[in-house]
């Protein structure tokens, strides 16, 4: 298990130093330089050729590189250049607000995926699971950034009940917080719901088909025992895994949800600084939401390990 | 339906069924898996329901637990249980009855136990579900009935995860399971079959033991003709879904009067010092089931078949009081026994058999010299561990498996060797290190005088075409989207043997050779059945003209009646072509009836190695000797008196100090055995044993298959 | 063991003498309903896709600004956008555009994925940890952040956005043939072969391929949904093929001005996609039913 644990946290580092120096490679072949870019185009070369020397342009890259990365390990992201503010207090605040909106979405997700998958594979065959069948194809299919157009012309433009984008944070009042939360969790938890529930569905099914439950039967336990305590703990061991990769898809529709619904989070951010060519600020979003992904899926790793008791426990006996 | 299936014991049956019928609904129309099956078992007995696969005799047992699905139609004229009936429509009551009256014990003991609950909390749960008990209570009765199944430590198991314990623990758990609530009916499916032979003998006593003591009937469900006559009195031999002969054990199996049991013990090879000559198999194959014969529904295959078959088949009674599905039965019961077609001693054993034995190379076509392989375990990373006793305090340590250590082996031409040894004893690892599918730790390998354990890719060509391999598995080993044609021509091509309208002529030749029509070679492997699949493995493996073929657990898969048209066809190759074989086998049935010498492995090691006559017989090294008396064998169930029983389980891995066997041997003399490497004892030339005991010693055990066995 | 129903729970030891031979002839040779729901979808809008330019209304990027805006009607089915483009035209058009980025995103997966991963497998030691601890840090990068990167360096473009998607679908490509590969390196017929002496190219191509096809292809009509949802939601983003081009997710981004006066706009484009990909959807189930490995390896088993 310790050994385990540490394969994995080598591969975390490993995979930040290389995602670091990706992200950071961006910046050598980006067309222009940064000087460049901030001075705008009528600056002199002179004037480039000054700014270039005192950030430290003209350095080698690793130079660069290293002057970049140690701030980082400090918490010094640089300066923005569109904004002319330090990223730092930017990129948390606007992490604040993601992460709201992506821990409600994916405690919804886990919660009613985990659930209808269950009641698809019990009533397997049936009614309830044909009908959960036909919403899962139907949400799974429909794209976020088109989603949540229907859901703003539904609720917000036809019905009038809902704010159609923005965001109003906490001290303006919970009732209004949640009001502009509901239309962006909404569009973000259909299909992820869809998607979660369909492999429970299966994961549980080949569960259900094993030789531990029927013998779990033979012994005469009634069938809700045999279902929560026999079935269901073998079942969420591959569920954490869907979990795990459905925090990617998650990321992918934040980006989207935050721009449509003009949320002010990470997402937002980062399309906002590729739209105007703030490199400091892109790559410091990129990095953050690349080292988040990459620790969830290590709470992932570990959760699998912790759940498993072949992992868990040694062997052996007698 | 007629005859009453139940047993005259007086009183009534415990359990009564009679017309049971399974049907499936599939695309093709309704498939009967069982069809008017009537049996019965009367308090304290023991019944056994034997049958090859597709025979339906599982879905038997399902029907008692109502275990088969929604999908299976299950309906019978009679089935009752202690006077209660079976078929109740109301579910309730017959669950009702599951885990606490009838209890049921799966094969695979891996899979029936629920990998994410401890030991003892699956044991506890029906006794808190039928016996009311707390928790507390329930968790030392856990406890008692483990120790009860012979488990050294119940607290340990009983907190342990299944994962933790060996295959033959996780059985004994399962049966603690079914024992907990007192049923009166246990009933067991292949609980032995995945279980290797030394556990399934400890199994099979504690289930006698425990059958005594708790005044249990039993319903045993096996394809083991051997495990039955051990285990019941009373058997019903299921056929296609049809229970075609039924009565007391030992009759049925002294004078089959169906001519399907007669053809299954004409199949089985026998581990006796004396070879029988050659095995009857059973032609042709299980009927399709939706579109079952009128008649008789085993006529197709039966050689005593003629036109009177054409009718329907009820079960009769005989004047015996057994109960057959054959208007021919008396005659056949009265002819000879099929078990008794014992050959005199084959008259060549081989062609080896004529050499002297002895460890002289001269000759040898596989000279294999001391070799050793060790596995490593895990990723690069899997060993790691920290370790404060000194230095960095991270430390690597892969774990590692040494599943072959130090083993020599002569194979002559034409000769059979027969390599036997439980699961992990390093058997199957021995035979691809000889054919370099995997590379040897250490030690010398050589085919006809070419060493190949450092040969190159190149080098090793030319060798390759002398020494095939079959495989186990009819299923895997024969590529599913090739046809048979390209899976046997392949080799041709590749070594430049023939080509074009040549090789077309070759492959027609060669599934002549295991007697396969030439039309198979359009077919693709899915159309074959698994007797046929391991002719085409064969095939492919004689295309080259090899000299060698190692034969991995060839005929483990297959059901014995099919087992021994291979075993006749290997036999037929063998005497034709000269080639040699080094026949590996957990079955010592299967090794004694074809090897002309036979060595025994445990743990990466060759204990016993002879001309079979020798090893079958005194002086054995105790771990054959108690393979030997573990062996479920028809018609030797009195040798039951003087068995020898192993303790615990084989543990792989590791260095061994010592004998190798030391810790579960039954004939140990002391701490020598466990300190010194045992000296290698030489009864006659060529017969070795590795053994502290004297030789004197070891030729005082008496034979484990009576006097019968002559000595050699 | 395949065709399910024709094996009832017998022992399940049975390695059947019957089996086999019952199997084949009982395999089901009934096309699965999602498969000819789905193929029937898909193959519809391919066709519509290809045969746009002779049979679309309109031209795609043609003004008519004195009918901007106009709802549905008989001469413009779906209405027309801003500049009085027939919104039926765009979406006909758009169609081959969303096709072949996922198609064509999901074929670079396939093309560098499947040799990666057989080579893993294959040649196993320091080429196996060299291939998959690349993976390894590549998967670890939410998807849309390295389609972000990627398409940061330069100007987006239909191509650039195929290209990126299909470097993304790369990781999982090579670990899901890598682990088939691996799964089929212990079946007995690849051991023969090598105990026959068969170089690496005939088994990679001949044993190894032909059998590892089944689960990538299946995997692979998943990929093209993903594909397809992420190469439009880049598109959505500004980041795939430009103005006028009337890709799906281009026209939804440009129709959220006129959501009010013109819900139309999107409807067309976002309706299509839905189906598109709920047809794609079902040919991937049909062919797992019909391709499932698992039905197989139970047969194996």
């Amino acid at each position: 298990m310790i050994g385990y644990l540490i394969q994995r946290l080598l591969t975390v580092a490993g995979i930040l130093v290389v995602m670091s120096l990706l992200v950071f490679g961006i910046t050598q072949v980006m067309p222009g330089s940064v000087a460049h870019m901030i001075l705008g185009e009528f600056a002199t070369n002179d004037q480039i050729a000054a700014l270039e020397q005192t950030l430290g342009l003209n350095d080698p890259w690793h130079v660069q590189y290293w002057r970049w990365a140690s701030g980082f390990l400090v918490g010094d992201f640089g300066q923005s250049l569109t904004m002319q503010r330090p990223i730092a207090p930017l990129i948390l605040d606007a992490l604040g607000r993601s992460a709201a909106l992506a821990g409600l979405s994916f405690g919804f997700v886990a919660v009613i995926g985990l659930w209808l998958g269950i009641l698809g594979a019990v009533k397997a065959g049936r009614f309830t699971d044909h009908a959960l069948a036909i919403g899962q194809y139907f949400f799974i299919a429909v794209p976020e950034f088109f989603w949540c157009i229907v859901l703003i012309m539904l609720f917000a433009t036809t019905l009038g009940w809902l704010p159609a984008t923005g965001y109003a944070p906490m001290s303006d009042g919970f009732w209004r917080w949640l009001s502009h939360m509901v239309l962006p969790v909404g569009t973000l938890v259909t299909g992820l719901i869809a998607h979660v529930s369909r492999l429970t569905r299966s994961a549980m099914l080949e569960v259900l088909q094993s030789t531990y439950v029927s013998a779990a039967r033979a012994k005469g336990l009634p069938e809700r025992t045999v279902l929560w305590r026999h079935a269901l703990p073998n079942a969420l061991l591959p569920a954490i895994t869907v979990l795990a990769v459905d925090v990617g898809i998650l990321f992918g529709g934040i980006v989207v949800v935050e721009v449509v619904f003009a949320y002010p989070g990470l997402g937002r951010m980062i399309v906002y600084a590729i739209e105007n060519k703030d490199l400091p600020l892109m790559q410091a979003g990129v990095l953050i939401v690349t080292a988040i992904y990459t620790m969830a899926n290590l709470v992932a790793d570990l959760l699998y390990a912790w759940a498993n008791p072949r992992i868990r426990y040694g062997r052996s006996v007698a | 339906m007629s005859a009453p299936a139940g047993q005259d014991q007086g009183g009534a049956p415990l359990l009564d069924v009679h017309g049971l019928t399974v049907e499936y609904a599939t695309g093709r129309g309704n498939l009967r898996a069982v069809d008017g099956a009537s049996f019965a078992i009367a308090p304290g007995r023991a019944l056994g329901i034997v049958g090859e696969s597709g025979s339906g005799k599982s879905t038997v047992a399902m029907t008692l637990l109502d275990l088969l699905g929604p999908e299976a139609g299950m309906s019978a004229e009679r089935f009752t249980f202690e006077g209660e009936d079976l078929l109740d429509p109301v579910a309730a009551r017959r669950k009702a009855l599951r885990g606490h009256r009838i209890a049921m014990v799966f094969q695979d003991p891996g899979s029936a136990l629920n990998p994410a609950i401890q030991v003892g909390r699956q044991i506890a749960e029906p006794l808190i579900r039928h016996r009311g008990m707390t928790q507390t209570q329930a968790a030392a009765r856990v406890q008692e009935l483990l120790a009860e199944v012979g488990i050294p430590r119940p607290a340990d198991v009983a907190a342990a995860y299944p994962h933790q314990l060996s295959g033959g623990m996780k059985q004994r758990a399962l049966i603690a399971t079914a024992l907990g609530c007192e049923p009166r009916l246990m009933v067991l499916d292949e609980p032995t079959t995945a279980l290797d032979v030394t556990i399934e003998a400890q199994i099979l006593d504690l289930l006698e033991q425990l059958r005594g003591k708790h005044d249990l009937s039993i319903l045993f469900v096996s394809h083991n003709l051997g495990v039955i006559e051990r285990v019941c009195d009373d058997v019903c031999v299921l056929y296609a879904g049809r229970v075609v002969e039924q009565g007391a054990a030992a009759q049925v199996f002294a004078a089959p009067a169906h001519p399907y049991t007669r053809g299954l013990l004409g199949s089985l090879p026998r581990p006796s010092a004396q070879r029988l000559s050659r095995l009857t198999p059973i032609p042709g194959r299980l009927p399709d089931l939706t579109r079952a014969p009128a008649g008789c529904i085993f006529a197709e295959r039966c050689e005593h078949a003629e036109a009177g078959c054409g009718k329907p088949q009820e079960p009769r009674a005989l004047a015996d009081g057994r109960t057959v599905r054959c208007w021919k039965a008396e005659a056949i019961a009265a002819g000879a026994p099929p078990t008794q077609a014992m050959a005199e001693a084959p008259p060549d054993a081989g062609p080896a058999a004529a050499g002297a034995p002895g460890t002289t190379d001269a000759g040898a076509l596989i000279a294999v010299d001391a070799v050793g392989k060790t596995f490593r375990l895990g990723g690069m990373l899997a060993g790691l561990r920290f370790d404060f006793s000194g230095g960095f305090p991270l430390r690597t340590d892969p774990p590692k498996v040494r599943a072959v250590d130090g083993v020599s082996l002569r194979v002559r031409p034409g000769e059979v060797v027969g390599l036997v040894g439980e699961s992990g004893c390093g058997k199957s690892t021995l035979g691809r290190l000889i054919l370099r599918l995997i590379e040897p730790s250490d030690g010398r390998i050589a085919i006809d005088g070419h060493d190949v354990t450092g040969a190159s890719v190149a080098a090793l060509r030319p060798v390759r075409r002398l020494a095939q391999m079959v495989f186990q598995n009819p299923d895997s080993s024969l590529n599913p989207r090739q046809t048979i044609g390209q899976i046997v021509r392949r080799p041709l091509e590749l070594f430049g043997i023939a080509r074009g309208a040549e090789a077309q002529a070759k492959v027609v030749e060669l599934l002549g050779m295991v007697r396969l029509a030439p039309e198979y070679a359009q077919r693709y492997p899915h159309q074959l059945s698994g007797g046929e699949k391991q002719r085409v493995s064969i095939a492919r493996a004689l295309a080259t003209s090899p000299k060698f073929i190692v034969l991995d657990e060839a005929t483990s898969a297959l059901d014995v009646s099919v087992q021994a048209a291979i075993l006749n066809l290997l036999a037929d190759l063998r005497d034709r072509l000269g080639v040699a074989y080094l026949l590996i086998s957990h079955d010592l049935s299967v090794i004694a009836h074809l090897a002309d010498r036979v060595a025994v492995m445990y743990r990466g090691a060759v204990v016993e190695e002879g001309p079979s006559a020798q090893v079958l017989a005194p002086p054995y090294h105790p771990y054959t000797e108690a393979l030997l008396s573990a062996v479920p064998v028809v018609g030797l169930k009195d040798r039951a008196a003087q068995r020898v029983r192993l303790k615990g389980a084989l543990i792989g891995g590791g260095a061994v100090r010592g004998c190798r066997f030391a810790d579960r041997c039954p004939r140990r003399i002391g701490p020598i055995c466990d300190t010194e490497t045992p000296p290698v004892v030489e009864p006659a030339p060529g017969h070795r044993i590795a053994c502290h005991l004297p030789l004197e010693a070891l030729r005082a055990v008496p034979p484990v298959f009576g006097a019968a066995a002559p000595h050699a | 063991m395949s065709g399910a129903p024709a094996s009832p729970p017998t022992s399940p030891a049975a390695n059947g003498t019957a089996n086999g031979a019952a199997n084949g002839a009982l395999r089901r040779r009934r096309l699965p309903r999602q498969l000819v729901i789905g193929g029937t979808i898909v193959g519809a809008i391919v066709l519509l896709a290809i045969l746009a330019p002779w049979i679309a209304p309109y031209s795609y990027d043609a003004f008519d600004i004195p009918n901007r805006l106009k709802g549905p009607s008989a001469a413009n089915w779906l209405g027309t956008d801003e500049f009085g483009r027939d919104v039926l035209s765009r979406v006909m058009v758009g169609a081959g555009l969303s096709l072949s980025m996922g198609f064509g995103a999901t074929a670079i997966s396939l093309a560098f994925g499947v040799p990666l991963g057989l080579m893993a497998a294959y040649f196993r030691g320091l080429a196996e940890e060299a291939i998959m601890r690349t993976i390894d840090v590549l998967i670890s990068v939410p998807p849309i952040m390295l389609g972000l990167l990627v398409l940061a360096v330069s100007d987006p473009s239909l191509w650039k956005t195929m290209l990126a998607v299909g470097i993304i679908y790369v990781p999982i490509m090579t670990r899901l043939s890598r682990s088939v590969a691996l799964g089929l390196m212990e079946e007995e017929f690849i051991q023969a072969a090598r105990a026959r002496g068969a170089g690496a190219r005939w088994i990679l191509f001949h044993e190894l391929l032909p059998n590892a096809w089944p689960p990538i292809i299946v995997e692979s009509s998943l990929r093209v949904t993903f594909a397809i949802l992420l190469a439009s939601a880049l598109s959505f983003l500004g980041l795939g093929p430009q103005p006028p081009s009337s890709d799906w997710g281009l026209m939804i981004a440009e129709a959220r001005q006129f959501l009010d006066d013109a819900p139309w706009i999107a409807m067309g484009p976002g309706i299509a996609l839905c189906v598109l990909l709920i047809g794609i959807n079902l040919v991937g189930d049909g062919l797992r039913e019909v391709l499932d490995p698992r039905l197989k390896k139970r047969g194996a088993a």
